[in-house]
């Protein structure tokens, strides 16, 4: 039996738990090709203009799977709320909605809800409710597949922990390599730069251009969301003077908070999907608190229009000038530290004579 | 002895939309308060709100913030304002809004009702913290006469829909509204508030109308704050009254006012939103905040009820009405029913609008014909 899965949405967030829950079950979980051109504009036909460039890539998805690859089972999650009144944007609430509306072809949509604002709508139902519709109903049985499913979600959190990237991670839990080695600094950065999004923004390089890789080539060594624990990114919320109010809000507001005051980093860069509310909310505070704390940022706006090489420039120049930052403090400690060794000396000089 | 920081006289605001001051001020006054209103939303309320606004937010933020510095400008220490998360981003625009004000040097305090639930308590135990109020008797009064000047509004409001689109000088109704609405404004007490309300039946009556007039009625619905707000919808209503369009608008400020105030238990009747997630199960089976299951259960409904047409008006940018606009026109294709959205910021133009409006009239003027068309050839069959 197979069950297509989207690459996109919260497939950056808990594949890892859905491939040990379904294979585990005997259900082979199939995934839509890597994000291209087309998928974007084929997602972008079928759902109105104003919605979100992560939205319309989710729907190009879809389509991939029913038309390319032919899959007619869809597992297409709802995730109202993480925990009570901590509720996702509406979008991610009502994807399967979307779905059903807009994506005429002939499909079985399996849709569980995981709502943690509502008695009966917690994680055991959710997985009921993954498998129950292909005709799987033992909860004894679902319950061992949900432990698989954890232990595969688990080594790779620990993955990202070590600082892997996410997609190479995600691949290593596929091909069923569990091993986590603490990645070794092999090389020496010249500045250090944390990049604050959701994942399915970040790990998309259609959204995100690869941005990873273009700071690997400005010498800039990039931090995400996902290398930081969640008692880490709890401690942001303080540091931003907040509270968890999305519950997609640790990647953004938690973390941006951590790297606020980390004296590692150098600068932020935030990236958003154009017309995202949740985002302009967090970033309006982000950016009103990088002020008080006088970190360089960044806020990058992405939609499909969005053109490689305005990106690059704006990269480009933001390394720059946090570079020529770094190198003026260091001149200034330095010229600091000569002037009162100067004075030290005089001082010693006259208790001499 | 000095009067401490605490015991200053509060002065209060809240923000505007549409009628709704008339039944909070009731409220306020009734338990003593004193307050400072910003003006109704206009052009420059919304310029005011929008340069200290992140970009991309919804229009809705953009007001309030306007209205929060308008009235701290002319005075208020104290403002109020609802929430409720779960009903997407409203839930923490307090939050955000007391930040920049703060930012920008206001000295205020900022008193958040929590409608989660509708809790019947905490809105008394708020409403006592912004008024200094003691009395349980002077809160129950006020929430009374609110309650009551919110029903006599949506009396009055309800016949002028009625009557727009059928009387011969156009512009009357509107004016005999005007005038029932400083009536109610005016009142002081239940009884005069239904007074006003009587009187401006009796006022409605004198107006002529034609009745046999074939007028074409729509269902009116979308996101709370453009429905409600006559700035923000550009007064679409009337608008539609001078085409010949009577408009059944789906949420009123007194169901709203209930919906919210009285516990499910003591609730008789269905409210709208539980009818809304019943007729909107075929197309969306989740609430996923806003008043998108409202939308799509109001059009499902409109199709069941035979009206000619729905008119669903969102913000630009709202996210849950994004969700509408795309499985709306699955349901106008399924429950064939013409169905149309529009959308809402600082740059929608008037003319535009009407234009909008003018041809989708004619397509449910048309499709209205050809329906009755279709009946007289089945029938002579
Ligand atoms: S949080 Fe923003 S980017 Fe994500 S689905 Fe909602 S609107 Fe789109
Ligand atoms: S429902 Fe729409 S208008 Fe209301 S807060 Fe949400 S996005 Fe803004």
């Amino acid at each position: 039996m197979k069950i297509g899965i989207p690459r996109g949405m919260n497939y950056y967030n808990y594949y890892p738990f859905w491939h040990g829950f379904f294979t585990w079950l005997g259900i082979e979980p199939v995934l839509s090709a890597k994000t291209t051109k087309k998928t974007i504009s084929d997602g972008s036909r079928i759902v109105v203009p104003e919605t979100c460039l992560p939205v319309k890539i989710y729907m190009g998805h879809v389509l991939d799977l029913i038309d390319n690859k032919k899959i007619d089972v869809l597992y297409i999650p709802s995730h109202q709320s993480i925990a009570p009144k901590i509720y996702n944007c509406s979008k991610i609430r009502g994807l399967p909605d979307l779905v059903r509306n807009v994506v005429k072809r002939n499909f079985l949509l399996i849709e569980p809800t995981l709502d943690k604002s509502e008695k009966n709508q917690g994680l055991y139902q959710y997985l009921y409710d993954s498998v129950a519709p292909l005709g799987i109903t033992d909860k004894k049985l679902i319950k061992k597949a949900s432990k698989a499913g954890w232990e595969c979600q688990n080594k790779f959190n620990a993955m990202l922990r070590s600082g892997m990237n996410l997609n190479d991670a995600i691949d290593k839990i596929i091909k069923g390599d569990f091993s986590v080695e603490t990645q070794e600094e092999k090389k020496k950065y010249s500045v250090n730069v944390a990049v604050i999004s959701h994942g399915y923004n970040l790990y998309d390089n259609r959204v995100s251009m690869g941005i990873f890789d273009k700071l690997e080539k400005l010498d800039a060594k990039a931090y995400a969301p996902e290398n930081l624990s969640v008692e880490q990114m709890e401690k942001g919320y303080s540091v931003l003077d907040t509270t968890l109010y999305w519950a997609n809000e640790n990647e953004m507001t938690g973390a941006a908070g951590y790297y606020m005051v980390d004296n590692n980093i150098d600068g932020i860069i935030t990236l958003t999907s154009f017309g995202c509310g949740p985002d302009s909310i967090m970033i309006e505070r982000i950016t009103r608190f990088a002020r008080r704390y006088n970190k360089p940022l960044l806020n990058l706006t992405v939609d499909e229009h969005t053109g490689e090489a305005g990106f690059i420039t704006r990269l480009e120049a933001f390394t720059d000038m946090l570079l020529r930052r770094k190198r003026e403090t260091i001149i200034k400690s330095l010229s600091k530290q000569f002037g009162e060794q100067k004075e030290q000396k005089l001082s010693q000089n006259q208790t001499v004579s | 002895m000095p009067k401490s920081e605490s015991e200053k006289e509060r002065i209060i605001s809240f923000p505007q939309m549409g009628s709704l001051y008339i039944p909070v001020c009731a409220a306020l006054e009734a338990m003593g308060a004193k307050i400072t209103l910003p003006p109704p939303n206009n052009k420059k309320t919304l310029s005011i709100g929008a340069r200290y606004s992140p970009e991309s937010i919804c229009l809705p933020y953009k007001l309030n913030l306007g209205n929060y510095i308008q009235a701290l400008e002319q005075g208020a220490n104290t403002i109020i304002m609802f929430q409720a998360p779960g009903t997407c981003r409203l839930g923490n625009y307090a939050k955000i809004a007391e930040l920049k004000l703060k930012e920008l040097g206001y000295d205020f305090e900022m008193i958040v009702f929590d409608l989660y639930k509708g809790k019947f308590k905490e809105i008394i135990k708020k409403f006592n913290r912004a008024t200094g109020n003691k009395s349980v008797a002077k809160a129950l009064k006020g929430i009374k006469i609110g309650l009551a000047k919110f029903n006599a509004l949506d009396k009055i409001e309800r016949e002028l829909l009625y009557l727009r689109p059928r009387e011969i000088i156009s512009g009357e109704a509107q004016k005999t509204y005007i005038k029932g609405r400083m009536l109610i404004q005016q009142a002081k007490t239940v009884e005069e508030a239904s007074q006003a309300v009587n009187q401006t039946m009796l006022e409605y009556k004198k107006i002529i109308i034609d009745k046999s007039k074939d007028v074409l009625k729509i269902f009116l619905t979308g996101e709370f704050f453009v429905l409600l707000d006559t700035f923000v919808n550009m007064d679409i209503e009337k608008e539609l009254g001078i085409l010949g369009v009577e408009v059944d608008r789906q949420i009123m400020l007194s169901e709203w006012a209930s919906q919210t105030l009285i516990p499910k238990w003591l609730r008789k009747k269905e409210t709208h939103k539980e009818r809304c997630v019943k007729t909107a199960k075929k197309y969306l089976t989740r609430i996923v905040g806003g008043e998108c299951v409202e939308s799509v259960g109001d059009a499902v409904y409109a199709a069941e009820k035979k009206v000619d047409g729905v008119i669903h008006v969102a913000p630009f940018n709202c996210i849950p009405e994004i969700i509408s606009q795309c499985i709306l026109p699955q349901v106008s294709k399924k429950e064939h029913i013409p169905v149309i959205s529009l959308l809402m910021d600082e740059h929608t133009g008037k003319a535009g609008l009407i234009t909008r409006l003018e041809a989708f009239v004619d397509l449910m003027r048309r499709n209205k014909q050809q329906q009755t068309a279709n009946l007289a050839l089945s029938g002579s069959v």
